[in-house]
């Protein structure tokens, strides 16, 4: 049962596309890396070898590559479910990052987060399994770099299904009364789970939600590269400077429907609206620019062909790490035990 | 603020000892402000979960919140935040990240605030693990494990501060009270008739009762666990192992924390032999905390209730 409601009429409009001196090339490479890295595991759910639940980021690559690239190494991170791609547009370490996935001593967190990953070494604080709950958690980083002055700023992802959850308007408040160097970013697909976002929610956008509490809100085509990296460039500037919180929303859809166990997840969106989409792939987009601007087809098959060569080198490394000890069950409880 | 109203000194002193300890709360100090900063002391919305969340962010990057939940009911507020974030992120991570931070809050006092507002619920918090469950017995250990919840780097603590711990403050030496490490029981006093194990603000009544019954010639052992978790469950074990008797004393439910003191000494090899059937339980009813002071009389742990439980367990064989 869907409500007839209206589209979104009187929604700030989006944020025009523009370059915010973003490396295409660079980018490119790292939207490709997170394709192929996301269709393997894919099939190593399949084939048995992934552990728990796969939640793939492919279609929405654009986001999060955008976003890290408009970042700095002393800047935090948080995450969620729907991780890999964030992980891997952070730098995240490939070869760590699976064997997590495959539940193996050599994972980044020694088999005990499979997809909701930590790793210091990238600043990537969590990934939570809840949706919303790492939001205020990010709001705390802001906190830090705050009492610290060291001009850091914390960036959060997050789906539209987030705004449901109380902790998330806490949170939104609290960093705009607190002027909290904070950047959100909404990867807005239109679904929560199964359930389509307009049967829940008043309007399809949640840009107005932000508004209301008084949060500067950037919208942008989220499969548009160029228009996510110049929303966080200038999000990240304006929070840098102590001037407080932003809120992206980027549209955007996933290709693959949302979670994987066993078997391959059926589709049970409408057709068009799938091929809508398709027909608008983020990866398709950056090569149009790219080619457009004179780069030599060769070079982007090339990262193509890397691409998959650096995901099956991650994915035997995962096979040949040994499973982690069972009495590590019992490990890092709290710091200072065993 | 605090409702044991020394315990606002101590926060004092260590937020003028440690520029990373920071302070959020609903309400706060305005001189606290003044002498450490907005940022550092944070008045915040009503919003406690996000208020937890954040103290987790700034303690995974590098700070020390401190998070006054004014009351205990509040922690179930903050449940997903506490558990599912703050206590598994060490170990999620694998030892990668800490979460140092500190969730004080007060339990139960006669103040008649009701069903709701009113409440010992730390029994809960024995059960996530990741959470360490700190309930001093007396000011002086309150302050002694707020000094060790601040400044230790371990992970998350909930300190759980009985209001009634006010009407025995002895203030000197509660200022003056070294950080005490968690997991060590205190033996408020010595003997062979019985173990008593009392929790919190449960500790003055049966001090009380251990004295009368003293004066009676039997002598009880009379033991403050000070944290639930970890729990000093050798000292506890090597008590009951020697008296064979155990009466488990505490103002909240006797599923909650009493139940699980019992159930962790009944698995110590000799404790369920030794006892025989010897133990007593003087606890809350296991219904909520009514508020006119007549329905809840029955609700506390008074000398009485423990001395005729003592009697009762020493007048067995």
């Amino acid at each position: 049962m869907a409500l007839a409601l209206p589209a979104d009429p009187a929604v700030s409009p989006m944020d025009p596309p523009q370059d915010g001196g973003l490396d295409l090339v660079a980018a490119y490479k790292a939207m490709v890396l997170i394709r192929a890295y996301e269709e393997r595991i894919l099939q190593a759910r399949t084939d048995r070898e992934v552990i728990g639940p796969v939640h793939p980021y492919i279609g929405q690559e654009a986001v999060a590559v955008g976003v890290c690239a408009a970042l700095q190494p002393r800047d935090h991170l948080v995450s969620h479910y729907r991780g890999h791609g964030h992980a891997l547009a952070r730098g995240v370490d490939l070869d760590a990052l699976t064997a997590e996935l495959f539940g193996r001593a050599d994972g980044l967190c020694g088999g005990k987060a499979a997809a909701l990953v930590s790793d210091p070494a990238t600043h990537l604080l969590l990934s939570s399994g809840i949706v919303g709950a790492g939001i205020p958690v990010a709001a705390g980083a802001a906190m830090t770099s705050q009492v610290r002055r060291d001009g850091a700023v914390a960036v959060v992802f997050f789906g539209e299904g987030a705004l449901g959850a109380g902790v998330v308007h806490e949170t939104l408040t609290l960093a705009v009364a607190q002027r909290l160097p904070l950047i959100l970013v909404c990867e807005n697909n239109g679904y929560q789970g199964a359930t389509r976002t307009e049967e829940v929610y008043p309007e399809t956008s949640v840009a107005r939600i932000a508004e209301g509490h008084r949060m500067p809100v950037h919208r942008v085509d989220g499969n548009d590269t160029l228009a996510v990296h110049a929303a966080a460039a200038a999000s990240v500037a304006v929070a840098r400077a102590g001037q407080g919180p932003a809120f992206i929303e980027a549209s955007t859809y996933l290709t693959r429907f949302h979670l994987q166990f066993d078997r391959p997840s059926g589709e049970r969106r409408p057709a068009e609206e799938l091929d809508g989409w398709l027909a608008r792939d983020p990866l398709d987009a950056l090569r149009g620019h790219l080619l457009a601007a004179g780069t030599a087809p060769d070079l982007l098959d090339a990262l193509h062909s890397e691409a998959e060569r650096r995901v099956e080198a991650a994915v035997a490394f995962a096979r040949t790490s040994p499973w982690p000890a069972p009495e590590l069950a019992l490990t890092n409880l709290w710091a200072g035990t065993p | 603020m605090n409702e044991l109203a020394v315990l606002d000194l101590v926060l004092e002193q260590e937020l003028d000892r440690n520029p990373d300890l920071v302070f959020l709360a609903t309400s706060t100090p305005p001189s606290w402000r003044t002498r450490f900063g907005a940022e550092r002391v944070r008045t915040c919305p009503i919003s406690e979960p996000a208020m937890v969340g954040a103290a987790l962010g700034a303690a995974m990057t590098g700070l020390r919140p401190v998070v006054d939940l004014n009351r205990a009911s509040f922690a179930f507020l903050v449940m997903d935040q506490l558990v599912n974030h703050a206590a598994r992120i060490h170990y999620l991570s694998d030892g990668s990240y800490r979460a140092p931070m500190v969730l004080t809050s007060a339990t139960r006092g006669p103040q008649q605030l009701g069903p709701q507002n009113e409440q010992c619920p730390y029994g809960v918090f024995m059960q996530t693990p990741g959470v360490r469950v700190a309930v001093p017995g007396s000011a002086t250990d309150a302050c002694a494990l707020l000094r060790t919840a601040v400044r230790d780097e371990q992970g998350p603590v909930l300190l759980f501060i009985a209001p009634g711990l006010a009407d025995h403050c002895d203030l000197r030496a509660a200022l003056a009270a070294e950080p005490q490490p968690f997991g060590v029981a205190h033996r408020v006093r010595e003997g062979d008739a019985a173990t008593v194990v009392a929790i919190g603000s449960a500790v003055h009544a049966a001090t009380r009762a251990g004295d009368e019954l003293a004066a009676e010639g039997v002598h009880v052992e009379l033991l403050d666990p000070r944290t639930l978790v970890p729990l000093d469950l050798p000292a506890l074990a090597a008590s009951v192992l020697r008296t064979g008797r155990l009466v488990l004393v505490d103002d909240g439910p006797r599923s909650g924390a009493p139940a699980q003191i019992l159930a962790a000494l009944l698995d110590v090899p000799g404790v369920a032999l030794a006892l025989g059937g010897r133990i007593a339980h003087v606890s809350a009813p296991e219904v909520p905390v009514p508020s006119s002071p007549v329905l809840e009389a029955q609700y506390w742990a008074t000398p009485e209730r423990v001395t005729a439980a003592v009697r009762r367990l020493t007048a067995a064989a």
